[in-house]
């Protein structure tokens, strides 16, 4: 792994130089498998149609994409598909409230000749806020698929880039034949983030906070020269067009919010800090620090969007005769990591309310994040209002989602079981009134297979075990292994290096359907960068895309299954 | 007319409320330290003396004071106490310290960068620190501005450690740091002779900017459109009017008599040169400016600019009568300046108050906080350092550090965990290793690598 850090390390300077993403172009389904009726029915099921409003046996019916009753004793319409909800739970679909959703990271901007850095093109110094995210939402993007699986039917998606990569848009997470179907709305938000061109202007924290304080005076006046001209044009000097500027208008009129992605406290405060200054309305996206924050988030009327990426699980040292250093100092990581666990709760436990942000999450773990959480105070009703009713109120929807009344849109998820039970399974997720079925595993014959000690999920044979990676680096081939196990239950990995780099351990791996994503981190001179690895499995060979964020920048990674040794 | 009353009044309670919380009060206390040797620097050593502080200012000097009710007591029986120390010159406590892309920075500020959760803030209370000047790097002729903290260390909220009211100083460099830079991006300035043109380039831009802004506002038409607004412009000016001091980045003699005639034509009167190694040889030049000097006491030849210095700098600048600090550029100096400054006893025979005035009245002078701290005297801050042994000693241990005469370090009752933030994910080893190369940061990420150099590079 030396090469990849030293190419990080400069990176930490310089350009992307290398790599592209492939770029799987979007088809229409083709199998012409439309449903026979848009009217569905879900009977006799326990329909919870806000948090802690509940109803028993009751009946939901949706028609042309919106909800159209819901209560007891409803009779069944003509041509509906009656859907037997016996021992079922509905809920209302979740709304995710700031994620990549559906976009797909583009090609970074190679570095011009000759860029003259303290000026760079906006292009190159990720200042692009007048795109707009459906240019990036690619229809087959696994995680349109992953989060809806796991009943998220819109998302607030916002677009890659640096500094100021575009405006926002709400997606319906449903099929279709071109991403414009999915918009729910467009340039709901103007999304920004902490995040520099690689060698240019502005370059880090210090030059971007400079540069967003500088185009947002610059757009106010802007704004105003528009008017003037557009008054009365005579006898005012014409205004040049600058569609940079021009995507500021809104939020100057503070017509458009502000979501910042904004992961730990302080770049929190930085936000906070340039809304005071400049006066926008402000939301805190990806959140992962909170617990200080909350009179601050109160003071500035900050809309927040937590990040359900939670940290993992210190593992104290199992050594017997260890020091009370160490103790202490395990003592003290495992209360913060409690600290990280526990937030929600002391959150909405002094009144702030907050949708959650997917970023960083695969749909996977929603789930089980979200039970962790719960586990650690938030009430159930609570968190079931972050997915649904707060995300709604928050990103101004409410109107027309978050709860199952009617004239809402057809957004629910049927569960064979309460959605926070460990045992229930989502079997439906209706978005935009149309029906995605789930195959509902037998549990209890997947404990048996796991008690055998044989790996409890099927295909995971495939991955476990020993593969050879290799990628290219502007220096060389850079060689490994990767070594995946099943242990406990859960998926480890580590990355191994033919260079003698010590082994890194993978993070936030997952494995389904042949699409194995996986992060981990390497050391670039004391600034820890974190790749992400995602691709496809294909018996033994494994084609993917390792992307770091921090630089906004690609390079394809392959690897081959060694043969098993036994 | 009393409804109109009544809804201004409304209205500015309201005010009142929002500012008020805005501008949270950071701690004050109270605190009387009893029967030490007090170092006041302005007003000589005092034996057997008290010294009070009530809500955080220093109340009163003198003998056999009482504490207020619920004050805390200090026995200082056998101790020295002088004033918190002052570095003029650190990079600790900042997530970023160079904005190096561009060689004038001058729109961006340490201030959005201040990181109040960094652990070196606790180990230089531990060495008796009080303040620091948290500094934008060197990268580039005019850097950007930069931060004067009080370590007010165990909050999380950065304005926290803003020391309220310290006039707003910026970074500029000279010399091989900035010309370096340029060269490796293929932009100006690549000798000393393009730093200077820089200088005058953007100063006279200044000027021409500052001009259209003053006729868009003389200007009474109705259809007047604003100039193109520049942060970085609008700081330039703001320098041009004494607004904000410049501290300089300089090595060498020609170099610092050079900015002198630059800010001389440009009528810009508040000026420090950062370590100023050369400094000594135009002493008097300096002193007739009136410009002051912050330096190392005896650390030069890591590049080929700083070859020709010596450990006399300080007393040499003293004795000419130039301001002159001591500053330690390093997370790990900071815990011991009070060192530092004592070499200038070996080194040039300064006088114990000299000496200590080069780590906490000069220092304060120089970024224009002297009115509240760098001294023990009546008014000013409860900035204090207490010492068992005199500071100036190399057995001299610090004992116990009040900001605002709030206790922000005590050696009896010293943690060893004193993170604020901590990692779930960290591995436990990390945490016990210092590390080193967190110390100078003068260049973190000034450095860029072209492609010529990526492709061609052999070294590891």
């Amino acid at each position: 792994m030396k090469f990849l850090r030293k190419l990080l390390f400069r990176l930490l300077f310089i350009l992307p130089l290398v790599g592209l993403s492939l770029n799987a172009f979007a088809q229409s389904d083709p199998t012409g498998e439309s449903p026979a009726t848009r009217t569905y029915a879900i009977t006799n099921a326990t329909i919870v149609q806000a948090p802690g409003t509940v109803m028993e046996q009751a009946t939901l019916i949706i028609k042309n994409g919106l909800i159209s009753e819901v209560g007891k004793n409803l009779k069944v319409p003509e041509y509906a598909e009656e859907i037997d909800g016996t021992d079922m739970y509905v809920y209302p679909g979740f709304i995710d409230g700031m994620s990549y959703t559906g976009a797909k990271r583009p090609k970074a901007m190679e570095r011009p000749n000759n860029l003259f850095t303290p000026d760079p093109p906006n292009d190159y110094a990720g200042i692009t806020p007048q795109h707009k995210v459906v240019e990036q939402v690619q229809l087959d993007e696994s995680s349109i698929e992953g989060l809806r699986k796991v009943g998220f039917t819109i998302s607030h998606t916002v677009p890659y880039g640096r500094m100021l990569p575009g405006s926002g848009a709400l997606l319906l997470l449903r099929d279709a034949t071109h991403p414009d179907e999915m918009i729910l709305s467009e340039d709901v938000s103007m999304y920004t983030q902490f995040v520099g061109a690689p060698g240019a202007y502005p370059g880090n924290t210090l030059g971007i906070m400079a540069k967003w304080r500088n185009l947002f005076k610059n757009a106010a006046n802007s704004k105003n020269h528009a008017e003037l001209h557009a008054k009365n044009p005579r006898g005012v000097e014409r205004p040049h067009r600058d569609r940079v500027l021009e995507a500021f208008f809104p939020v100057v009129a503070k017509e458009q919010p502000v979501f910042y992605n904004s992961t730990n406290a302080l770049e929190a405060r930085r936000a906070m800090r340039l809304q005071n200054e400049l006066n926008f309305e402000l939301a805190l996206g990806n959140l992962k620090q909170a617990w200080d924050l909350t009179d601050a988030i109160k003071q500035h009327n900050a809309k927040v969007f937590m990040s359900i990426n939670l940290p993992k699980e210190p593992k104290n040292s199992k050594e017997e005769d260890k020091s009370d250093e160490v103790k202490t100092l395990e003592e003290r990581r495992m209360e913060f990591y409690k600290q990280y666990l526990s937030q929600y709760a002391s959150l909405k436990e002094q009144g702030i309310k907050f949708g959650v942000s997917t970023m960083g999450t695969s749909g996977s773990k929603v789930k089980t994040n979200m039970m962790t959480i719960i586990e650690n105070g938030l009430s159930e009703d609570d968190a079931l209002a972050a997915l649904t009713t707060d995300a709604a109120e928050l990103l101004g929807i409410s109107e027309i989602a978050g709860t199952l009344e009617s004239g809402k849109l057809g957004n629910a998820i049927v569960t064979t079981g309460p959605y926070f039970d460990k045992d229930s399974q989502v079997k439906m997720v209706f978005v935009d009134g149309d029906k995605y079925e789930y195959e509902v595993k037998d549990k209890s014959k997947k404990k048996a297979t796991a008690d055998t000690g044989e790996s409890n999920t099927e295909g995971d044979a495939i991955l476990l075990g020993s593969w050879s990676y290799s990628f290219t680096t502007p220096e060389g081939e850079q060689t490994g292994k990767m070594i995946f196990k099943r242990e406990n239950g859960e998926l480890t990995g580590v990355m191994t290096s033919d260079d003698g780099t010590p082994d890194v351990d993978m993070s936030n791996i997952s494995f389904l359907n042949n699409e194995l994503s996986f992060d981990f981190t390497v050391d670039a001179g004391g600034q820890s960068i974190e790749i992400v690895v995602t691709g496809t499995v294909n018996g033994k060979e494994y084609e993917a895309d390792a992307s770091v964020a921090a630089f906004n920048f690609n390079f394809p990674i392959t690897a081959t299954k060694d043969d098993d040794e036994r | 007319m009393n409804l109109f009353k009544k809804i201004t009044g409304l209205f500015f309670f309201v005010f009142v409320l929002v500012t008020a919380s805005i501008q949270a009060q950071t701690k004050k206390g109270d605190v009387l330290i009893k029967n030490g040797t007090v170092i006041t620097i302005t007003d000589g050593t005092l034996e057997n003396t008290d010294v009070l502080v009530k809500n955080g200012k220093i109340d009163r000097i003198g003998k056999n004071l009482k504490a207020p009710r619920g004050a805390e007591e200090v026995n200082a029986t056998g101790m020295f106490v002088m004033p918190g120390i002052i570095d003029a010159h650190s990079h600790i406590a900042g997530t970023s310290i160079n904005e190096g892309t561009s060689q004038v920075t001058a729109e961006v500020s340490m201030e959005d960068v201040v990181n109040p959760i960094d652990v070196s803030i606790y180990r230089a209370l531990a060495g008796g620190v009080t303040s620091i000047h948290l500094m934008h790097g060197s990268a580039n002729v005019i850097g950007g501005q930069n931060e004067t903290l009080k370590l007010r260390w165990g909050t999380t909220d950065p304005d926290d450690l803003r020391f309220e009211g310290a006039p707003r100083t910026i970074k500029f460099a000279l010399g091989e740091n900035p010309t370096r830079g340029a060269r490796r991006r293929g932009i100006q300035p690549q000798s000393r002779m393009g730093v200077e043109a820089m200088l005058r380039n953007t100063f006279n831009d200044a000027l021409k900017y500052k001009k259209a802004w003053e006729d868009y506002r003389a200007n009474r038409s109705s259809n007047k459109v604003a100039p193109e607004y520049s942060l970085r412009m609008e700081t330039m000016v703001d320098i041009l009017e004494g607004e904000i001091l410049v501290h300089c980045h300089s090595y060498r003699a020609d170099e610092i008599y050079m900015l002198m005639k630059v800010f001389s034509d440009f009528g810009i009167e508040r000026l420090t040169f950062q370590h100023a190694n050369e400094a000594y040889k135009v002493a008097p030049e300096l002193a007739e400016f009136g410009a002051s000097a912050s330096v190392f006491s005896d650390w030069w030849a890591y590049k080929l600019e700083v070859y020709y210095s010596t450990a006399y700098n300080a007393a040499i600048l003293t004795k000419n009568g130039v301001t002159t600090s001591i500053n330690s550029d390093s997370g790990e100096l900071i815990r011991h300046l009070f060192h530092e400054a004592a070499k200038t006893q070996k080194y040039g025979d300064l006088s114990d108050n000299e000496a200590l005035a080069l780590i906490t009245l000069n220092p304060a002078k120089q970024l224009g906080i002297d009115n509240r701290v760098g001294s023990l005297e009546k008014g000013k801050d409860g900035d204090i350092a207490i010492f068992d042994k005199h500071p100036l000693s190399i057995y001299a241990i610090p004992q116990m550090t009040f900001v605002d005469g709030v206790k922000y370090f005590d050696i009896n009752t010293d943690k060893a965990d004193q993170r604020i933030y901590i990692d779930p994910e960290s591995s436990i080893s990390d945490v016990q290793i210092f590390h080193a190369e967190n110390q100078h940061r003068c260049m973190e990420g000034a450095d860029i690598v072209n492609l010529y150099d990526l492709l061609n590079s052999n070294e590891e």
